[in-house]
């Protein structure tokens, strides 16, 4: 009798216990979201509707203004489309080159963790102190690059970081040395989850060509991978500011000044934080408007699983 | 970044604590930024201070630069200050002075007795007196020098002995330095960075940034002009490299450029890394107008913040003995910079052994006559102004604008950026 009261009551109460140790358990993680990430992001978004700066208090509410601002702000629209050239530029470049480099070391015999090393280690290493040794390969007197052009015939080589011409673009292929170690290591580990059976079966079935078989077989099995690639280079590049801190510093003339530079002389040097909050929430919206463009498009194509 | 040290000030009170305490011991905190250029003349100013005043222990707070030096007072007035006296650039102090966090030192100094027996000149003053009060004491004052490659200026057929006094002359060194080839570029002018070299040019010509009641641009006119037509012909008639600082200073540095026009605070850097390169000389900055021209002054004042009385006394006692003739000594046998004290200026006693035997010292200090405040912009936007000044410049130092082009849209988009009058 005691047997059946208690079988009857323990699956409730253990169903009770069970819900409060999981709220318990996620209680710190739940907390520390709650404190750390989610009130200063409210934070963030509540300030770019004031006219908050560093060192004059209270801040006045003041509407969209900050928006309104950013809309007529030569200096603005010229760093967003100067991050849309950017990862123009970045995106498909690095995601093609990290491709193309995990096929060429998937295949290749010999000196696999080699050549994986070497491209990644732009990855693993500190960006600001790459860029100090960039600074100097590109140095229009002093650099290698000018120096071997010069050797090469041309007269008067560019002059890479200061020239409004070419920063953009100087910039970018720093940003694809840097991203295209980690697209292919992500590639490499979509590849080696690609069954080796069903290339040999295309084989087998007559497709004969190297590249028939990547483009009937494995480009299609990578999807999944693809679709991650691409996102989070685009998200990565996006992001590009250490690089523009420590060479350019935007100039010359804002040519190279991007979304989250301005973001950062807005609010740190112009003291402008009100300003520099509506520009975070602009860089969050594209953010978040990318990973739901991405996802949403290309989710039902790239399942084969 | 920050760093915090404390420093040990006086043996006497650490090891007898309950002796300094029963003798009043005040601890105060005090910001200064650049401790590259600036940390041994803070580390003399205060072994020299600790032996006068036992009792005051001296907290530090340091910042790489100005501008993180700027935040960090910012953000502490937002929370707590616990900084009380804190060294900041020129062109900053106007912000602190109308934002309330500087105090006027001018009825302290007054306390004392007479400012110019003290060796605080009106000339001195005015460094940092902005916001309408004495927002500050200059402690470090600088202007632009021209540093030069005596090596490549004789293979160019050069006297590095008599160097061009004009921009015509150097233009002319200059094509003939370029003209050795090999990538050798003549000279390069600091004109990114802020506004402060374009002041050098704007000021050689006797020009000055706004109107005396500051509600308009005061360099949209011929000085203005000029100073942009100047910059026009660097490039055009000097054949003047785009470079941005960095690179400037690198190539300088590595024997390819042949005059670098910038700070004389850069001095001892610039020493260093140039080692025995080549021959490093320092002259001073070609004339533009002889009787109207004047040079913009850098460098940092000491700014006091404490409300708290006691921490407030002690912090002015270090702003005090900082800028007076045995401080500024100490300060310019340390980093290079002008001295800010007259009687260290006027009296061979104090700094003229120094200057005998370090001769690249002399280029700044002989022309300290001509130096004027840094202009440092009313209002809110008062950083975002020289931006724009220096995106302007690039302009024609990229040929892409006219000077006449450039200074319409200059004065314009200044206008902008200035206060509204209220009301």
């Amino acid at each position: 009798m005691s047997e059946a009261a208690l079988s009857g009551a323990l699956p409730h109460r253990r169903r009770l216990g069970e819900a409060l140790g999981g709220w318990l358990l996620s209680l710190p993680a739940a907390l520390s979201f709650l404190l750390l990430l989610l009130l200063p992001t409210l934070a963030a978004v509540a300030m770019a509707f004031t006219d908050f700066e560093l060192g004059l208090w209270p801040p006045a509410w003041i509407g969209l203004e900050n928006f309104e601002e950013m809309w007529a702000d030569r200096g603005f629209r010229q760093s967003f489309r100067n991050t849309v050239v950017y990862v123009g530029l970045v995106a498909p470049a690095s995601v093609l080159l990290g491709l193309g480099l995990a096929l060429l070391i998937e295949a290749g015999a010999r000196g696999r963790a080699f050549f994986r090393a070497v491209f990644f280690l732009p990855v693993v290493s500190l960006t600001v102190a790459m860029a100090a040794a960039w600074q100097y390969l590109l140095h229009p007197t002093i650099g290698p690059l000018n120096a071997a052009l010069r050797v090469l015939g041309v007269a008067s080589p560019p002059a890479w970081l200061s020239s409004s011409d070419w920063v953009l673009l100087s910039l970018a292929s720093i940003g694809v040395w840097e991203q295209a170690g980690f697209n292919m290591v992500l590639f490499m580990a979509g590849l080696t989850a690609i069954p080796r059976e069903l290339r040999e079966a295309a084989s087998v079935d007559g497709v004969h060509s190297a590249f028939a078989r990547f483009r009937l077989v494995t480009w299609p099995l990578l999807g999944p991978t693809t679709l991650f690639v691409v996102t989070i280079t685009l998200i990565r590049s996006v992001r590009v500011f250490d690089t523009v801190a420590v060479l350019t510093r935007g100039g010359p003339n804002k040519a190279s000044e991007v979304l989250l530079y301005t973001m950062y002389t807005e609010g740190f040097t112009f003291l402008r934080l009100g300003y520099s909050a509506a520009i975070t929430l602009v860089f969050l919206v594209i953010v978040l408007a990318l990973m739901l463009v991405q996802t949403r498009l290309l989710d039902r194509r790239v399942h084969y699983g | 970044m920050l760093t915090r040290r404390s420093l040990p000030l006086i043996g006497g009170a650490l090891a007898l604590p309950g002796l300094a305490r029963a003798q009043g011991a005040v601890e105060i905190t005090v910001h200064y930024a650049q401790p590259v250029i600036f940390k041994e003349s803070y580390d003399a100013l205060a072994a020299a201070f600790a032996r006068r005043e036992p009792n005051i222990r001296i907290n530090w707070i340091t910042t790489p630069n100005y501008e993180e030096g700027m935040q960090l007072i910012l953000r502490q007035a937002a929370t707590n200050l616990t900084v009380d006296l804190s060294y900041q650039g020129f062109n900053r102090l106007r912000l602190f002075a109308e934002r309330g966090i500087a105090q006027d030192v001018m009825p302290l100094l007054r306390a004392e007795g007479d400012p110019a027996a003290m060796g605080y000149s009106p000339n001195i003053l005015a460094l940092a007196h902005f916001g309408g009060f004495q927002s500050g004491l200059a402690y470090a004052a600088s202007n632009p020098i021209m540093y030069y490659n005596a090596d490549l200026v004789r293979r160019a057929g050069g006297n590095p002995d008599a160097m061009p006094t004009s921009w015509d002359g150097v233009f002319e060194l200059s094509r003939r330095i370029k003209a050795l080839g090999g990538g050798t570029e003549g000279f390069w002018y600091a004109w990114p960075g802020d506004d402060w070299m374009f002041s050098a040019l704007l000021f050689g010509h006797g020009g000055r940034m706004l109107t005396e009641d500051e509600r308009d641009v005061a360099f949209a006119g011929p000085e203005g002009l000029g100073a942009l037509r100047l910059l026009d012909r660097m490039v055009k008639e000097g054949g003047m490299p785009n470079l941005a600082r960095d690179a400037a200073q690198q190539a300088f540095a590595a024997g390819r450029l042949g005059m670098f026009f910038w700070t004389t605070a850069a001095l001892r850097g610039t020493m260093q890394q140039v080692g025995r390169n080549f021959e490093l000389r320092t002259t001073v900055m070609p004339v533009i107008d002889p009787v109207r021209g004047r040079l913009p002054t850098g460098g940092a004042a000491g700014m006091l913040i404490a409300r708290d009385p006691a921490k407030r006394e002690a912090a002015w006692k270090f702003l005090r003995f900082s800028t007076s003739a045995e401080g500024t000594t100490l300060m310019v046998q340390n980093t290079g910079y002008v001295p800010t004290n007259q009687l260290a200026i006027d009296d061979p006693r104090w700094l003229g052994e120094f200057y005998r035997q370090n001769p690249l010292f002399q280029a700044a200090t002989r022309q300290a006559n001509i130096m004027i405040p840094w202009y440092a912009f009313p209002g809110a936007n008062s950083v975002r102004v020289t931006q724009t000044m220096v995106d302007q410049q690039a302009r024609i130092v990229e040929q892409r604008a006219t000077p006449e082009q450039v200074l319409a849209d200059m004065a314009a988009e200044v206008r902008r950026l200035l206060p509204r009058p209220r009301g």
